[in-house]
């Protein structure tokens, strides 16, 4: 159907773009008959050949602790409430949250930390399912980032700018790689709860936006429940077929229409409108995990039963990679432990402990690690010192821009890599500073995209997701 | 200066276009024809509010809530009072659209499926796209639902006696036109089918008719309003309906 409605004459801009109005230019088949599933991206993109496919980005947002995670410092055990020197803060301007707090008083962090896999990567206990995978890992220790609270940061992290209305990533590639699904978005976002009590920071749609960007690339959300995709059911009392005859009639009448005024938008339209109806076939089948055997659940853990859970949509993640989904973005939120972290940490950490490698393992059974890039990290790091009291079994930590972890698996990177290094305090970067500029431009390239070359004019100048910055770390790619 | 704009023999000139005109001028850079797009977010629900009667023209006063998906607060807001949406109702559904509670982190969901800008920086010009989530929206969405049955309704009680005027009446009221005898002959062929269909099956005549707030008017025999309904569904999702011509 899709392909007999492309070849009926719709132009070729109109197929690319489906969207802007007063197109018309010559019509050309030939290329919509290659690419006939899923939209095509702009020419000449990808740039090169991709290790990457599609990316699985595990967003961490509330930004946990790299200290307690991975960023191990044995040393500090014998700092136990000692003053972080000034020469290691520096005069760093803090968040309004500890700047005024009499002392800074170095918090090591409570967990054991241990060696694993033949690369001996050093990860703390409470991660003990991501020790069995140590050896898929390329963890970057040496992120950095200028924005100190979350909103900006997040932003920034998504969009490569702190201030919103930059397209995110997402939008980025589904703007240029174009989508490999005709039946699903090119870009879809997964909101997963904690299960236990926590502070969880606020998102904002505009994270998965598409900017100035043509809003046909914003991310999609998916959300548990009875319509995974917004208004995807039909109304009481409209069974399938009912549907089926009412499109029918519409896109009859929208032909006669088409036959008389030549508006290419028209005939997009009539193609819309069968997606949407391919959509609500494909979406529910999609969504519906009681189709997984029971065997997956006791993988991803005693939370993937529950819809909307962090293992349940690291299941319906790997559904959506198996079905060509470019971005598949999560946000687990819940980890801004600014106190009570030992108590806090432990919770997101059985959250997503399990289903992440779970995931990771899944992918490398299916053949999809090795075009599938999975991204885990947050927006920023946290500090060394206690935010509030610190005593022998509890503390807090504030926000950190200055360093954090996150590491990436799968598709063209290094695995079983630890890159950068972070002084005695985990505070400053003393080795191969990764901008998050540097990430993006990583991981386009990981898509073959040159990040430089990937723009769109706005506003009376070329845009891009990493602005005028952002360089290839090389050292990462396998 | 606007008026002189709209008034212009330029601006009003027909959006059709011919294969010589589009040949001379294929991206109507030099305004060969009329425009023709899409229209905005709040204009495509005020105009189904319109046409079907539901409109409360009243000007100002505080935000409505209208229609809206459930859960789609709780998924990103954090605590506190307003990590719910609560629907309004009465007239608050029923208002113009310019009037829609607005909350940055979670901004009106058929909005934004329609290119609503997030209000979060200055945007000088909307994108217009034509995607599939906008056809749910408008195929599925309680407010278009609703629209629909009450659109039916005024065709019954407004279109004369017999399908075919009533089917004219709810086109026109529309699309401010008269139908062609080919778009009739559709009109009335998806609605005998209709309601035949719904004359079988009773229950989805009454589910139907149960979406919206405002109860449909019980004089009407719900299966030919359950039929209208579908066929006012067809007219509210056409191609020329949405769009600006």
């Amino acid at each position: 159907m899709p392909e007999q409605s492309y070849i009926r004459g719709v132009t070729r801009r109109q197929f690319l773009g489906r969207a802007s109005i007063g197109i018309g230019s010559a019509a050309l088949a030939t290329l919509i008959q290659e690419r006939a599933r899923g939209s095509a991206g702009l020419d000449g993109v990808p740039h090169f050949a991709p290790k990457a496919r599609r990316v699985i980005w595990l967003t961490q947002a509330g930004a946990p602790s790299q200290l307690d995670l991975f960023d191990h410092k044995p040393g500090l055990k014998e700092q136990f409430d000692k003053d972080l020197p000034e020469s290691v803060r520096n005069g760093q301007r803090l968040t309004g949250m500890t700047a005024g707090q009499n002392r800074f008083p170095i918090a090591p962090s409570q967990f054991k930390f241990e060696q694993h896999g033949q690369s001996g990567i050093w990860l703390s206990e409470i991660l003990p399912h991501m020790a069995r995978t140590a050896d898929r890992l390329c963890v970057v220790r040496s992120l950095f980032t200028e924005a100190i609270n979350h909103d900006p940061a997040m932003t920034l992290l998504q969009t490569g700018h702190q201030i919103a209305g930059r397209p995110a990533l997402g939008a980025w590639l589904s703007y240029g790689l174009g989508s490999e699904n005709d039946n699903l978005p090119a870009f879809v976002v997964l909101i997963s709860r904690p299960s236990g009590p926590t502070n969880a920071q606020p998102l904002h749609e505009r994270m998965w936006g598409a900017g100035f960007l043509p809003s046909r690339f914003q991310g999609v959300r998916f959300s548990p429940g009875k319509d995974p995709v917004l208004f995807l059911s039909n109304p009481p009392g409209v069974s399938t077929a009912r549907r089926r005859a009412m499109l029918d009639d519409v896109a009859a009448l929208n032909r006669l229409k088409f036959e008389d005024y030549q508006d290419p938008e028209i005939q997009a339209r009539i193609d819309q409108y069968e997606m949407a109806f391919r959509m609500q076939a494909a979406v529910p089948e999609l969504a519906d995990l009681s189709l997984e055997p029971s065997t997956v659940f006791d993988r991803y853990g005693p939370e993937s039963q529950k819809p909307g859970s962090y293992a349940a949509n690291c299941i319906l993640a790997r559904r959506l990679a198996e079905r060509g989904v470019r971005f598949i973005q999560l946000y687990h939120r819940g980890w801004d432990q600014h106190g009570d972290l030992p108590k806090g940490i432990r919770s997101q950490c059985y959250d997503v402990d399990q289903p992440t490698v779970a995931l990771i393992e899944e992918l490398q059974e299916r053949g999809l690690l090795d075009d599938t890039l999975v991204v885990w990290g947050g927006e920023f790091g946290r500090t060394v010192y206690s935010q509030g009291v610190l005593t022998a079994d509890n503390y807090g930590r504030d926000h950190h821009p200055r360093c954090f972890t996150m590491w990436m698996a799968g598709a063209g990177v290094k695995p079983g890599t630890v890159y950068g290094e972070t002084d005695d305090f985990s505070y400053n970067i003393v080795k191969d500073p990764v901008h998050i500029h540097d990430l993006n431009a990583t991981v386009l390239h990981l898509l073959g995209i040159d990040h430089t070359r990937l723009t769109y004019r706005h506003q009376g100048r070329d845009y891009r997701l990493t602005d005028v910055h952002g360089e290839v770390v090389r050292a990462l790619l396998a | 200066m606007l008026r002189l704009i709209v008034t212009s023999s330029t601006y009003r000139q027909s959006s059709r276009v011919t294969p010589a005109l589009r040949q001379r001028d294929p991206e109507n850079r030099m305004l060969a024809r009329g425009p023709r797009f899409r229209l905005q977010a709040e204009f495509l629900r005020d105009q189904a509010l319109a046409a079907s009667g539901l409109l409360v023209p009243r000007l100002g006063g505080p935000s409505v809530r209208p229609y809206h998906p459930p859960g789609l607060y709780e998924q990103v807001v954090a605590g506190s009072s307003a990590a719910t949406y609560v629907t309004g109702s009465g007239e608050d559904l029923r208002r113009r659209s310019l009037y829609t509670y607005w909350k940055r982190s979670v901004p009106n969901p058929a909005m934004l499926i329609f290119d609503v800008p997030f209000r979060e920086t200055c945007s000088v010009r909307r994108s217009r796209t034509n995607t599939p989530l906008q056809s749910l929206n408008l195929l599925n969405d309680p407010t278009y639902v609703e629209a629909a049955r009450f659109l039916a309704e005024r065709m019954l009680r407004e279109g004369g006696e017999t399908p075919a005027t009533r089917l004219a009446h709810g086109f026109r009221l529309l699309l401010a036109r008269t139908p062609r005898t080919d778009e009739i002959g559709i009109l009335t062929a998806a609605y005998e089918r209709a309601a035949r269909e719904f004359r079988e099956d009773p229950t989805a005549a009454a589910a139907l008719l149960a979406v919206g707030t405002v109860p449909a008017d019980a004089k009407l025999d719900p299966g030919q309003l359950a039929a209208f309904t579908t066929v006012a569904s067809i007219l509210l999702n056409l191609d020329e309906t949405v769009t600006k011509e």
